[in-house]
């Protein structure tokens, strides 16, 4: 429940402190969120099937915004960003359709 | 999933094809990996690294908390924009076809005054060609053609007026309408032009074409049919008058067919007082 309290801190601090982020930043923020969606709902299956593990996941959390980041950043000085963000989206949503159609197995039975 | 991954992945993923690759392999073979390494040594640590996960949790919160922060204040942003750009296309649509219909009457403007272009040309034209005939008829240009040339001079020996042998200017008045009844179209007295306004005359001892004094011999150039002036002219009055001369008086009179007659045009500017009737 900690975990939750984490999350829940996080987002309301999101709303109410308003962090700046640096320009320079800003388009990849929305990639990030998503490659880091994507680690969470993979540490929430793993936590289903009872194998989750904190070192897991805080290194993969960070090395996927990381390597999202980097993906896109690298895509904008080959002059493919728009087309390298697409790609980095649908691999990353299949693997949170795949997650969640996992987790939802856990939770239902079904 | 099961539990028993090893460092080696297995070989179906390999082969499967990159997207059955993502679609299988969704969950991080290290959570496997590390469970096995639990079960083989059931260390616990567990709990040491909950914190991480606490604060990893709390910045994807911040991330996404902050992400759904600026795509909400850009919205208005981008909404307003996108409801300037479609007043602006609306407003260069209705410019557009304001413009295609000024280039319709444009174009209708432009075919109407080509066909008015075309009707002036043709008019001007006309009237270009009607002003040169009619120029050469009044003697305002020089003209040429086929004609004769008559060299008329007084009788050898005689030097006074009224001896008979010499040339009046009523000689000369009938000799040129001769030669205009019998169809010349243009005449010249020692190259000068006769027109309607032209006046001979005998002023002193000389015969005067419009006041410049004409010495003998005279010659009179005249464009016309060369073949049938001679004849006409010597059935013309003053054509008879000039058969009596010759042969009463000894008066000399030469007439020569030419195939090219030049007449110059005549230099005075006569017209002072009258305009064209119904001018501007």
């Amino acid at each position: 429940m900690i975990v939750l309290f984490g999350l829940a801190i996080g987002i309301v601090a999101g709303f109410f402190f308003e962090p700046t982020v640096p320009t320079g930043l800003q388009p990849y923020l929305p990639i990030a969120v998503v490659a880091a969606l994507d680690a969470v709902f993979g540490g929430l299956r793993a936590h289903l099937d009872g194998i989750f593990d904190d070192k897991v996941f805080v290194v993969s959390f960070i090395s996927n915004v990381l390597i999202a980041a980097l993906i896109v950043y690298l895509g904008d000085q080959l002059g493919v960003g728009g087309q390298l963000s697409t790609g980095v989206i649908v691999v990353l949503g299949i693997r949170i359709f795949s997650n969640v159609a996992a987790i939802r197995r856990h939770i239902f039975h079904a | 999933m099961t539990g028993t991954a090893g460092t080696t992945r297995p070989p179906s993923s390999s082969y499967g094809g990159l997207l059955t690759q993502i679609m299988n392999d969704t969950l991080d073979a290290d959570y496997q990996v590390v469970a096995a390494r639990r079960e083989r040594e059931p260390a616990s640590r567990h709990g040491r690294n909950r914190l991480a996960v606490v604060v990893v949790l709390a910045v994807f919160g911040l991330m996404v908390g902050v992400s759904a922060l600026r795509t909400e204040r850009s919205r208005p942003e981008a909404a307003a924009e996108r409801a300037a750009l479609i007043s602006q296309i609306h407003d260069r649509q209705a410019r557009l076809t304001a413009l295609h219909g000024r280039l319709g009457t444009l174009q209708t403007d432009i075919s109407d005054a080509q066909t008015s272009l075309g009707n002036a040309t043709a008019a001007g034209s006309r009237a270009a060609l009607r002003i040169r005939t009619l120029s050469t008829l009044a003697g305002d240009v020089a003209a040429t053609g086929p004609g004769v040339v008559i060299r008329a001079d007084n009788a050898e020996g005689s030097t006074g007026a009224g001896t008979g042998g010499v040339i009046l200017d009523t000689d000369l008045q009938a000799l040129v309408n001769g030669l205009w009844q019998a169809g010349a179209e243009a005449i010249s007295i020692n190259g000068y032009r006769l027109t309607a306004l032209t006046s001979i005359r005998y002023a002193g001892q000389a015969i005067t074409v419009d006041y410049r004094s004409l010495s003998p011999p005279y010659i009179i150039a005249a464009i016309g049919n060369p073949d049938a002036l001679p004849a006409q002219l010597l059935e013309t009055p003053g054509g008879q008058l000039w058969t009596a001369l010759r042969s009463n008086f000894g008066i000399r009179f030469h007439l020569a067919r030419s195939q090219r007659v030049v007449i110059p045009a005549d230099v005075t500017d006569r017209l002072r007082y009258a305009v064209p009737a119904g001018a501007r």
